[in-house]
């Protein structure tokens, strides 16, 4: 009995020390005073850990850049250590619990979209706002969550700059490739609505798993179906390897790469099987007007050049900053209505957002390979 | 290589109508599919033959066996970006993936001595959680010192030189030397397993380790070597993907893990000729699943008909039914 009674009060006493630890979550809860604190979601572990970490420097470069001038609303700005979410849902879940635990006013990041969707949920339910750095699927659109903007063009933007590019092509059967993740196989899902809706076929729509070296029996089943375009709708390592044994495996036609290829490394992933080779861009510090800046300085703190996000996560940055000036406050609600209203234009182009909280202008280029470097596509 | 030479019009002229691209008649496809499951086959073979044997003789499954295989291309990668600057062609080629199969088999037989061995009397969940414990160890070294990126890798070898059969069919030169060589591999494997004396030892251990050792066999000796000779074909496979797919990746030995497990898991885990079949089954029926369904149900297609396999033979294609005696 005696013992009965004991196991129940260490029961009750561990019971109650977990409540108090989740009464205790303090994300969200600002007395205006102290540093504002940035948490960060960013794959930096699995397949997509370079994006992650790169991106996490531009993060530090920004907020080092507003400390030296002086804060924000006289404040510091403090940058979490980053919550890993590996690309996957299951750790996005789990990285979301330790954001919202920990001193977090505000959330950037989100690289894959499946990851983001996964944590979204719960900075709205703690009334926290996450600026979504680079993912961009339109389920993020559809969980209609009023404090997450999305500031890389969706992909409804970038299948629209695909059938221009078809068109302008004049070729009319095309196949799709995606890699079964949430990002990619949304791409695919809306080209396979919107490109019928312009006239084109879609002859095959094939999968290509994240990281599968052989893919030459998609090639031969590509040849079969047809295909005068090949659209390469997932990430540039996997793509260089599609792009290769589509070349090797005797396809002549076109090939257009997704904005998950758009990267430096997609040149060199490819080789020379990538000469001619297409890809959906948004504009990165490379190639945006005001990247060059961005790059030297990133150089200059990092020792390496800035990845295709870099510019995206900077841009993230400096407009929650401005937002927040705007606002005057970091209050939840004003700060939310001043992300709704703004108008800033970052590295990568003019930022302001739909009512979904989409960003309103497609800033979607047409790159493409040409002698081992990018250039931008003449007439598109 | 195939548009350099060309000009942006040529480019653009050389797009082929639909209707010209799919004259493929229906025995040009199951040829072409064919000889793409051989390929992919060959790779899963060579790492389940890692699998198969090291399983036979401890029963571990050495769930590192993929990152041995990572490790193995990157190393091949490493030793091919030395030995560019002096033979760029085949020679440089063989000797980096010489390099890589002696590294790790070094690196095979290392692992064994440090993480498995003071295990092998512990619970085999113990030592299963282990090769889990150096799987990750591989993998974020890999990462930490290529920062998480990919390399990538071009080498002289023309892979577009091939034999053709007429207008749709063609097979490279290289991709007939990788099935060669994996041919010989196994050959020689069989050989030294079933006529040499260590060979005969690992038979032996893998059937009873007491008795072995009572009959005086080195037992550890023949383990270390069953690693090494792994380790070895897993970074042959490694060092064949560099140059053929031109990549390397810290991941890139998970998925290929995975289905070279299945493969030594259908053929008959423990058993060598199992190991192989068992590889180019899994390659060809990915193909098969990639033409008749579509990619997206290729896995589902394949594995579907292993799981039907195995109902009828539960020990895997060449798996002996072991009874115990009381």
């Amino acid at each position: 009995m005696f013992k009965t009674a004991k196991n129940l009060l260490i029961i009750i006493a561990v019971l109650a020390l977990a409540f108090s630890v989740v009464a205790c979550n303090g994300g969200g809860s600002d007395d205006g005073t102290g540093p504002i604190n940035l948490g960060v979601l960013l794959p930096i572990s699995g397949a997509q850990a370079y994006f992650g970490n790169d991106m996490n420097n531009a993060f530090i470069l920004a907020v080092e850049q507003i400390n030296e001038a002086g804060g924000l609303l006289g404040r510091e700005v403090n940058l979490l250590p980053v919550a890993d979410d590996g690309c996957d849902p299951m750790m996005a879940a789990q990285a979301a619990t330790r954001i919202t635990s920990s001193d977090a006013h505000f959330v950037v990041g989100g690289f894959c979209s499946g990851a983001t969707i996964a944590a979204l949920q719960e900075f709205y339910d703690n009334d926290m706002i996450m600026v979504i750095s680079a993912s961009n699927s339109t389920r993020i659109t559809d969980l209609n969550l009023n404090q997450s903007f999305m500031i890389n063009s969706p992909a409804t933007h970038q299948v629209d700059k695909l059938v221009d590019l078809v068109h302008h092509l004049g070729v009319t059967d095309v196949a799709v490739i995606h890699q079964g993740d949430d990002f990619t196989q949304n791409l695919s899902d809306i080209s396979n609505v919107k490109l019928p809706e312009a006239n084109i076929n879609i002859v095959t729509t094939q999968v290509m798993e994240i990281g599968a070296p052989d893919v030459s029996a998609i090639v031969t089943a590509i040849r079969h179906a047809g295909a005068d375009l090949v659209f390469w709708a997932g990430y540039f390592a996997d793509g260089g390897n599609m792009v290769r044994q589509l070349r090797q495996g005797g396809f002549e036609g076109y090939i257009v790469a997704a904005d998950g290829s758009s990267s430096i490394e997609f040149i060199p992933a490819t080789g020379p099987a990538g000469h001619g080779v297409m890809v959906l861009s948004t504009p990165n510090a490379q190639l945006a007007a005001g990247g060059a800046s961005f790059d030297e300085a990133f150089i200059e703190r990092f020792g390496m050049s800035s990845g295709s996000y870099a510019a995206h996560a900077y841009d993230t940055i400096m407009l929650l900053r401005t937002a927040i000036e705007n606002a005057g406050t970091t209050d939840f609600e004003a700060v939310r209505q001043a992300l709704q209203d703004i108008e800033y234009r970052g590295i990568t182009g003019l930022i302001s957002f739909t009512p979904e909280r989409e960003i309103r202008y497609s800033n979607f280029l047409v790159l493409q390979i040409w002698d081992g470097e990018y250039r931008l596509l003449p007439g598109l | 290589m195939l548009h350099n030479s060309m000009t942006e019009k040529q480019l653009y002229a050389n797009i082929k109508s639909g209707g010209e691209n799919s004259l493929f008649t229906t025995y040009e496809i199951i040829f072409q599919q064919l000889i793409n499951g051989l390929i992919q086959g060959s790779f899963y073979a060579l790492v389940a033959l890692g699998f198969s044997m090291v399983y036979g003789i401890i029963k571990l499954i050495n769930f590192a066996h993929g990152d041995i295989y990572m490790t193995g291309a990157f190393i091949s990668f490493v030793a091919f970006s030395i030995i560019a600057s002096f033979s760029e062609g085949v020679v440089g080629v063989v000797l980096a993936v010489i390099a890589s199969m002696l590294l790790c088999a070094a690196i095979g037989f290392s692992i064994q001595r440090i993480a498995y061995k003071p295990l092998f009397d512990a619970p085999r969940l113990s030592l299963l959680i282990t090769a889990v414990g150096v799987s990750l160890i591989l993998q974020n070294t890999v990462m930490v010192i290529t920062n998480g990126q990919f390399m990538f890798f071009h080498s002289a070898i023309d892979n577009m030189a091939g034999v053709r059969f007429g207008e749709n069919i063609g097979i490279s030169f290289l991709e007939i030397a990788m099935m060669l060589i994996t041919a010989v591999l196994m050959i020689i494997l069989t050989l030294f397993i079933s006529k040499t004396m260590w060979g005969k030892a690992m038979r032996a251990i893998s059937t009873d380790k007491d008795a072995c050792r009572l009959m005086g066999i080195n037992v550890s000796k023949v383990i270390g070597l069953t690693f090494m000779i792994g380790s070895a074909l897993a970074a042959i496979a490694g060092g064949m993907a560099v140059i053929y797919y031109g990549q390397v990746h810290f991941f890139m030995g998970y998925i290929i893990g995975m289905k070279a497990f299945t493969a030594a898991v259908i053929g008959g885990i423990g058993s060598i000729p199992g190991a192989m079949v068992g590889g180019l089954l899994l390659g060809l029926l990915e193909a098969a699943g990639t033409q008749l369904i579509g990619s997206e149900w290729k896995d589902v297609f394949a594995f579907g008909i292993l799981i039907a396999m195995l109902i009828f033979r539960p020990n895997g294609i060449f798996g002996k039914t072991t009874i115990e005696r009381m």
